[in-house]
């Protein structure tokens, strides 16, 4: 900090970050995988002359962190093309924030890691099941963040998480079930408890014998129908539909060359109908077990709960300091950088579908003809977040109230607002369920972040499915 | 460079305490300097050298990695290895780590990219955006310098530099948006300026965008597009794992034509106007797979692994992941689509006649991976195409395509093949791109409407 300031800088914050991570993963009755891995560095973020400059350095130890320092400074004298840029008021002067564990998972040794992946996997032996994968995950990240606002902040973020995989194959056809989620499975902030309790071997005979079960299903039908998603389907529409659209970076054209942009403009704070009445999004860095959850943002905002859709109206952007103060509205609190060596970027804390009221056999009780989704398969959606397509792994069809026969290959589509504008009905507390993905992409260079969304099972009208090639 | 990969890797090496093992270093140095709305706004500057270590011990693999290259850090790498490893169950039939072969020597360094530094780096963003002051400029110039070494107990010394530079550029304004990118490991394959001109340029061909009804379209695709098609089908259809695994659109079909004849695929890491790799992440040399021939499918890629489990005669292309990917199996790093007999896009769309013009994708997701089915949008530059030439610019697409069947009538492909990098700079640089010319296709599904282009 002191060389940066020395260097001309009028603001900038310092990050030290030490992260470990150990993966296991095994495969058809093999090890696939047992890592160990760990990373450590400094990154130095700059304001000078109005630029921003950001420079790292894997020594952490006095010389590199000036090295990076007055890179950073030199980097932004570079720039091409500086305005004055302000920053909301800071807020943080200091604290610390650890994630609350009750089983260090690096106390866990990895032949038990290992163990545990085993036994899932052979619960997953199916005569149909060609591949059968189990997978867990563990994450210590130690951070402290200085800035030239006098904040001094020391957090410990620690991350756990697992899942199964069931791939069935024949005549031609392929079909995949998952476990507690798609692509990687479910993470949260905790210790080992978390995994030993999403029961990976107690839930695998159900997911191969559907992934099976699948091969034989029909094919979802195309039409204009009444759907019934579930509530893990549900948190990545909230990602993609609303969670990146609001990050105020995208509003404001920073990511326009790779994530894209957004629908939303700024004006349309306080006014832009994003669903119905029924649609109520909360971002809330404070949820427990989120993996959007800290003390402090990358910027040394304290974690906060804030209203982003309220009965369908639009209430608030997630926001950085410099992009809060351009907007006029909100504090930051959405800063997060993936490691030491890159730069801060506005990411979700913790999205969440407030629940409604009622069970999901309530859902469908309403429903006289229509198509029940269940876990993401494959998803896009366009750089304005308008047109989006998901594929789920499984689906029903909903026969007068009642789930009936199995469908394979289903996808359905919409455009945002639209989309959201149909939703009549969110099933109650009971029904909500919290969920954390490894695997969100932003930034160039390219960063990932970890987030966690809860949601509960959700009715749309209107909807349509069975996009085909 | 200041760090030298190869004799941190020895140094891993020496303090690794029984069984075989196999280290891996990479050391970056890179600056990105980013814009939005012509302005810097996301600078970054890295410089890392990451060490992974993968131990066997009677049969049992574990992997560490660290970016403590000091004694102890080493030192406590290759305990954490050999942890890991006793951690493990004992991989019936691993073929082992393979003995040292003689590495081709190729291109792919130029020390005029390893010498641009940030002011250097800062200059070639400036151009770029100077080169269309009337319309925003959104993007990145990045160069770089990758040391990579891979040193092994079974005596494998495999070491390359490389450089990379990429310019990439999104004109844009409320209503219009262009794109062009350029990639090369030679500092006279990038021109800024010209990038940002040639965005500007198709940006300013874009307003006032009209609709069109979703349905099976004729068309012309940019090598910008083309490319990210290929590399997303090729991540299940073109690695062993997939074959195996009866998951890829290849599995059972190999020998069968699958396409037009004149379509002829590849992963070329030794083609020198691509980004040219020695060795794979197992210290084996590259070699040249032809995946698709005349339109026939002729093969996959595979690594030691993957040979050794499929057992009936396969041996390893070259194409062994980085450690920490290796679950995923053998990956192509370089496709190369072979050019056709047609000159310019412009005979492109006249063999089209009717259709719509694709300059770039965004978003792709794989619907299905046994039939090749991909979905995703089109973006910052899609036009209708009528009488053969490029007409009215067109909103935003969604199209759902299996690629075998867009590429089973190819009414021609472009001579020239561009060079489109295909790596976002997640985690450690590691430059790839694929090599593809623009393409005609008889039939490309748009099955979704969305925005107009622009902010």
């Amino acid at each position: 900090m002191d060389a940066a300031l020395g260097a001309g800088a009028t603001y900038a914050d310092a990050r030290a970050v030490v992260r470990r991570s150990q993966a296991v993963a095994t495969k058809n009755g093999r090890v696939e995988n047992v890592t160990d891995l760990e990373t450590e560095g400094i990154g130095v973020r700059v304001l000078v002359g109005g630029a921003w400059g950001f420079a790292c350095d894997r020594r952490l130890v006095a010389e590199g962190a000036r090295d990076a320092a007055l890179r950073a400074c030199a980097f932004a004298l570079a720039a091409a093309g500086r305005g004055a840029k302000g920053l909301a008021p800071p807020a943080a002067t200091s604290g610390t924030y650890r994630t609350p564990v009750e089983k260090d998972p690096f106390t866990v040794s990895l032949s038990e890691k290992v163990d545990l992946c085993v036994r899932a996997e052979e619960a997953l032996r199916h005569p149909d099941v060609k591949v059968t994968e189990a997978f867990v995950r563990a994450q210590r990240e130690n951070k402290v963040l200085v800035t030239s606002d006098g904040a001094e902040i020391e957090q410990e973020v620690v991350e756990t998480g697992g899942g199964i995989d069931a791939l069935a194959a024949g005549d031609g056809g392929f079909q995949m079930r998952s476990y507690p989620s798609a692509h990687g499975g479910s993470s949260a902030q905790g210790g080992w408890e978390y995994v030993e309790n999403l029961g990976l071997e107690r839930e695998a005979p159900r997911v191969a014998e559907q992934a099976a079960a699948l091969l034989r299903a029909d094919v979802c039908p195309p039409g204009v129908t009444t759907v019934v998603i579930d509530a893990e389907q549900m948190e990545l529409q909230v990602h993609e539909s609303v969670g990146h659209p609001i990050e105020l970076d995208r509003v404001y054209g920073s990511e326009a060359s790779y994530a894209g942009t957004s629908f939303l403009k700024p004006g349309d704070l306080g006014s832009l109908r994003y669903g119905s009445d029924k649609m109520n999004i909360t971002a809330d860095s404070t949820t427990p077990g989120g993996l959007g959850t800290f003390g402090f943002d990358d910027e040394g905002v304290p974690a906060r709960r804030e209203p982003i859709v309220v009965e369908g109206v639009l209430r608030n952007f997630l926001t950085s300091r410099e992009t809060a103060e351009r907007l006029g509205a909100g504090e930051g609190g959405s800063m997060r950088a993936d490691g030491w060596n890159r730069m801060p970027l506005i990411r979700m804390t913790n999205l969440h579908l407030e629940p409604g009221e009622g069970s999901f056999e309530d859902l469908l009780a309403d429903v006289d003809d229509g198509i029940y989704l269940e876990t993401n398969k494959s998803w896009s959606i366009d750089d304005k977040r308008l047109n989006f397509q998901f594929g789920t792994q499984i689906a029903w069809e909903i026969t007068k109230g009642k789930l009936g026969r199995m469908l394979r290959d289903a996808t359905y589509t919409g455009i945002t607002p639209k989309f959201w504008g149909s939703l009549d009905a969110v099933a109650g507390p009971e029904a909500w369920h919290l969920q954390g993905l490894t695997n969100c992409g932003k930034g160039q260079p390219g960063q990932g972040a970890h987030v966690s969304h809860g949601a509960s099972p959700c009715r749309f009208r209107g909807v349509q499915v069975g996009v085909k090639a | 460079m200041s760090d030298d990969a190869r004799e941190i890797a020895s140094r891993v090496l020496r303090a690794v305490d029984g069984g075989d093992a196999e280290a891996h270093v990479l050391c970056e140095r890179s600056g990105l300097e980013r814009f939005a709305s012509s302005e810097v706004h996301q600078p970054t500057l890295i410089e890392n050298c990451v060490v992974t270590l993968r131990v066997i011990r009677d049969g049992k693999i574990g992997t560490a990695s660290t970016n403590r290259i000091d004694d102890t850090g080493l030192k406590q790498l290759a305990q954490r290895a050999a942890e890991a490893a006793d951690s493990a169950v004992a991989e019936e039939g691993f073929p082992g780590l393979p003995d040292p072969q003689p590495l081709p020597e190729v291109d792919g360094y130029d020390e005029a990219v390893a010498a641009i530094g940030p002011e250097d780096q800062a200059k070639h963003a400036r151009a770029a955006i100077e080169a269309s002051p009337d319309i925003g400029q959104f993007g990145f110039f990045t160069s770089g310098v990758t040391d990579l070494a891979i040193v092994s107990s079974a005596g494998v010394e495999a070491h390359q530099s490389m450089t990379d530079a990429t310019t990439l550029v999104v004109s844009a304004d409320d209503g219009s948006s262009g794109y062009a990118t350029q990639t090369s490991w030679s500092a006279g394959g990038v021109d800024p300026a010209s990038v940002g001109r040639e965005a500007a340029e198709k940006a300013g061909r874009t307003r006032d965008a009209k609709t069109i009804a979703p349905a099976p379209y004729r068309a012309v695709l940019e090598p910008y597009a083309f490319a990210d098609l290929i590399n997303y089908f090729g991540y299940d259809a073109f690695g062993a794992n997939g074959l195996l695994e009866e998951r890829s659109y290849l599995a059972g079909r190999l020998g069968e034509k699958i396409m037009d004849e004149k379509v002829s695929i590849s992963d070329d890491a030794l083609d020198p106007r691509g980004l040219p790799k020695r060795f794979d992440f197992e210290g084996v040399p590259k070699q040249r797979v032809q995946l698709i021939e005349n339109g026939v499918a002729r093969g996959v890629v595979w690594d030691r692994t993957s040979a050794a489990r499929a057992g009936d005669g396969h041996e390893t292309t070259g194409h062994a992941p980085p450690p920490v990917y290796r679950q995923y199996g053998p990956l192509t790093f370089a496709l190369a689509v072979d050019g056709g007999e047609v000159d310019s896009i412009e005979e492109l769309c006249e063999l089209v006649g009717d259709g719509i013009y694709v300059t770039r994708l965004h978003y792709l997701g794989i619907v299905d991976p046994r039939e090749g089915v991909i979905t995703g949008m089109t973006r910052d530059g899609t036009f209708r195409i009528r009488d053969g030439k490029i007409a009215e610019p067109l909103v935003n697409l969604r199209f759902t395509v299996s690629v075998p069947q867009m590429l089973e009538d190819v009414p021609g492909l472009g001579r020239e093949q561009q060079l489109v990098n295909s790596s976002d700079f997640y985690g450690e640089r590691y430059p790839t791109g694929a090599l593809v010319p623009a393409i005609a296709t008889a039939r490309f599904n748009i099955t979704g409407v969305g925005s107009a282009p622009g902010l």
